[in-house]
């Protein structure tokens, strides 16, 4: 039973290749992803909604071909949201709006295993409701160097009054997300604040940060991308599988259980794969809550 | 040694009283005829010792009163913040501190007495709200002699000074010598009991002999001490049982509020950074 | 005028229950400004703020604690709050009767008239009683959820009940630690005959409230589009020491 005809909330929908295993080396089906989806829509959608999805496409899974989609492919169903944003060359472009369960069940049944949007919404680009700290470790670093300099970076965060969250990439890094929801702050600010701050670290700790991409730079450091806060880049958002051998989630994680992994020296602690995230959402709710609703200020600028 | 826990001891320790009560809100001069005493007002009363903290239920920071702009939700620094006259609805006239200060430029800074009173003439229903008035740097001589001449006199000084918007007609009292000033209401803002006041039919002599009879064998002394407030009394006793089998909750450090916008943010990262490097709040070595 | 009256009690001691109606004892005009953001001149609201984030706290994340030591405190909750509320009740119990002198006015809050709600002839009898002794009765009573202590006084014909304030309340004269200075018998006489020469009966009508007219005046003239001339206070020279009694004599000089 490869095709079935499924009704979300009341919109219809033919979902395909149910049964294609996109993960083949862990062996996660389509119809798995759509049901992690369904189960994880709870406390992803509210971080989809009302910004233009990047559909990251992998038709014949992960390991093979994908391809990136901005623009929402015009056979959509009538009933998905979109929004037009300017390009750069003056255009304007019709894009995805994942603001409902419906449209998130048929981004998933084009394969679009990674979910990637913006830091801002489609009605104000040019506002971010977050700040980031995009760290990735370079050759001869790992996750566990990334969660030290997530430490500094709350650390001297507290100084300024600032609070921030912390999610996995998915990948071997980490996010650090400052929650700013506020109508005045733009890209320019975010991208100083946080360049700043990258700068200060580097010169702080020499041998663990730096905040320039070039790769002998980022050798056995981790590289604090600050660039990431700009209006045309997106971000991986929090809930979202990620398309390595096994589906493993971008997912929250509580500044406690950082220390506990950096205590223990222990990486995978900070590894969810699909059943962790749907239990431990399930349980805890949702951890990244604050990115969306806190107001903070960027003092100083 | 262990802090006796404010649910036991009824004071605060006495240096964060000192801190509060002398926390100034107006200084400037006393003065009767020829003499002039530089002094500030500090505080008389406080709210009691059962008193709440209002906290932020998420860290048990406290928090504090500031003005928002409900338009922006933020909140608004001091310097951005404006006083109005409402004209009409909505309509303002902004009205500057320069301007307030110059409608009696002289009683904003001195109390001036114009003559001295026996304070039992005061009707109680005058009073308003006690403060205390301590010496400055220079008036400390002349201060003790108001109070102490004042005390022998059994006379009290009436003022008015202006503090912010508004004027206050003062008593001027001395204290086991300290001098107090205790705001009065003018005459025009006293309702008159007359309103209420009944009928006066003939005396009941008799009842009222009766009355003066039980209120006779009723007699005491005043004490503060011993009125005790059934809602405070239950309060503490609900905390006393609460402390027992429950861990108080700390709030987190907070420092003073500083200035922001005039500071390099570079210069502020740098000494955060040196901070957080010293206090070591994050595990930076590698394992 | 007295205001409408907002509560009813029962004093009440020793087989005596006189019932009686409270109202306020003053009414202030006063000409009320407006804080605005300077900006836009919106006005503001007053809004509890994390100390620690800056940031506005809805009510539903505001917690109430009982500080037992710096930066701790011991959480109520509402149901809490709520046990130690007294029982409501209309009595004004009169535990005992106090001379009125005894009482320092610091301890004095709130006024209220007292106006007899029946009873007429126990009022007067009572008011007329404590006003010959000159006594004030301590009571207690609930009101509106606040349990409160207060003097029942008697002032002319008319009842009043004043609420006081908690003996830790009111900070006590030590704590300021007011040094003592040596005064001479002569600079303190010549005090004491300055005052007696300014002397005068508290003629509280005398004065009004010019302030309040002269802030009028001068909004009406900004209203107007006039300027505002800036008068600066000035500080009046303390007077030194060593010329306290060289300022006395000239003061008592002037007086007379």
């Amino acid at each position: 039973m490869s095709t079935k005809v499924a009704e979300v909330e009341g919109a219809r929908l033919t979902l395909t290749n149910l049964d294609k295993d996109l993960y083949p080396s862990y062996g996660f089906t389509k119809a798995h992803i759509l049901e992690y989806y369904r189960r994880i829509s709870p406390f992803c959608l509210p971080h989809l909604k009302d910004r233009a999805l990047t559909l990251k496409r992998y038709p014949d899974g992960v390991g093979k071909e994908f391809f990136y989609e901005k623009r929402c492919p015009s056979h959509r169903p009538s009933w998905v949201k979109t929004a037009k944003i300017p390009r750069d060359n003056g255009e304007r472009m019709t894009v995805c709006l994942v603001n409902d369960l419906n449209t998130l069940i048929w981004v998933e049944n084009l394969a679009s295993l990674e979910l990637h949007v913006p830091l801002a919404r489609a009605h104000s680009p040019e506002t971010p409701d977050s700040m980031v700290f995009d760290l990735d470790p370079g050759d001869g670093a790992d996750i566990l160097d990334c969660g030290r300099v997530a430490l500094i970076i709350k650390a001297l965060l507290k100084e300024l009054r600032l609070a921030c969250c912390l999610k996995t990439s998915g990948q071997k890094g980490l996010h650090v997300l400052v929650p700013l929801n506020s109508r005045e702050v733009t890209f320019e600010d975010t991208k100083k604040f946080s360049r700043s701050v990258a700068e200060v670290l580097q010169r702080s700790y020499p041998d663990l940060v730096t905040a320039r991409m070039g790769k002998e730079e980022r050798e056995k450091r981790v590289f604090i991308n600050w660039s990431q806060n700009d209006p045309s880049k997106t971000m991986v958002c929090v809930y979202s599988l990620r398309a390595r051998e096994k589906p493993v989630v971008s997912f929250p994680v509580a500044w406690e259980e950082l220390e506990n992994a950096l205590d223990e020296g222990n990486p995978r602690r900070l590894q969810f794969l699909h059943s962790e995230a749907l239990s431990r959402a399930e349980k805890q709710g949702d951890l990244f809550r604050e990115v969306l609703v806190k107001n903070q200020k960027l003092p100083y600028l | 040694m262990k802090k006796p826990s404010s649910l036991h001891s009824p004071r605060l320790s006495s240096k964060r009283r000192a801190e509060a009560h002398f926390h100034e809100m107006w200084s400037g001069t006393v003065s009767f005829s020829l003499v002039a005493i530089p002094v500030r007002l500090v505080k008389a009363v406080e709210p009691g010792r059962v008193s709440f903290h209002m906290l932020h239920a998420k860290d048990y920071s406290p928090l504090h009163r500031r003005m928002l702009c409900p338009k922006e939700n933020k909140i608004v620094p001091p310097d951005e913040i404006v006083r109005g006259y409402e004209l009409y609805p909505g309509k303002y006239l902004l009205i500057t501190d320069e301007e307030l200060e110059s409608v009696s430029p002289e009683r904003s800074r001195t109390v001036e007495i114009i003559e001295f009173i026996d304070m039992e003439e005061v009707d109680p229903v005058y009073f308003d709200h006690p403060y205390y008035l301590a010496p400055l740097k220079g008036g400390e001589k002349a201060y003790r002699l108001l109070a102490e001449a004042m005390h022998r006199t059994n006379k009290a000084g009436l003022a008015r000074f202006v503090m912010g918007e508004r004027e206050y007609l003062v008593a001027v009292k001395s204290t086991e010598g300290v001098l107090s000033l205790i705001t009065l209401h003018y005459s025009g803002e006293v309702l008159s009991g007359e309103d209420v006041s009944p009928e006066q039919g003939k005396t009941e002599r008799e009842e009222q002999d009766r009355l003066k009879g039980i209120i006779q064998g009723m007699i005491a002394d005043f004490d503060p001490d011993k009125y005790a407030d059934e809602r405070r009394e239950n309060l503490l006793e609900i905390l006393r049982e609460k402390a027992k089998h429950m861990a108080p909750v700390e709030s987190p450090e907070v420092g003073e509020e500083e200035e922001e916008s005039t500071v390099d943010l570079i210069a502020v990262l740098e000494k955060s950074m040196r901070k957080v490097k010293k206090t070591g709040e994050h595990k930076s070595r590698r394992g | 005028m007295a205001e409408k009256t907002f509560w009813k009690g029962v004093i009440h001691f020793s087989g005596v229950d006189v019932p009686v109606k409270l109202h306020s004892t003053v009414r202030e005009e006063r000409i009320r400004f407006h804080l605005l953001h300077g900006r836009d001149q919106v006005r503001l609201k007053q809004q509890l703020v994390c100390a620690y984030e800056h940031e506005p706290v809805p009510r539903e994340e505001q917690a109430k604690g009982f500080e037992l030591e710096e930066g701790k405190y011991l959480l109520l909750d509402q149901a809490e709050l709520e046990r130690a509320e007294p029982k409501s009740s209309r009595t004004i119990e009169v535990h005992e009767f106090v001379k009125t002198s005894t009482i320092d006015l610091f301890f004095f809050e709130k006024a209220y008239y007292l106006e007899p709600d029946s009873h007429i002839e126990e009022y007067n009898a009572l008011a007329g009683a404590m006003r010959e002794m000159d006594v004030a009765g301590i009571c207690t009573w609930t009101m509106r959820k606040g349990s409160y202590y207060g003097a029942l006084q008697a002032g002319g014909n008319v009842l009043r009940l004043t609420t006081l304030r908690n003996a830790d309340e009111v900070i006590p004269v030590k704590s300021l630690e007011i040094e003592d200075i040596p005064l001479s018998e002569k600079e303190l006489k010549i005090g004491g005959d300055l005052i007696n020469q300014l002397s005068a009966p508290f003629q509280p009508q005398k004065f009004v409230n010019e302030h309040q007219e002269q802030l009028h005046a001068m909004i009406d003239k900004k209203a107007r589009g006039e300027r505002i001339a800036v008068l600066r206070p000035r500080r009046r020279k303390p007077t030194s020491p060593d010329k306290l009694l060289e300022a006395l004599q000239a003061s008592l000089k002037r007086a007379g």
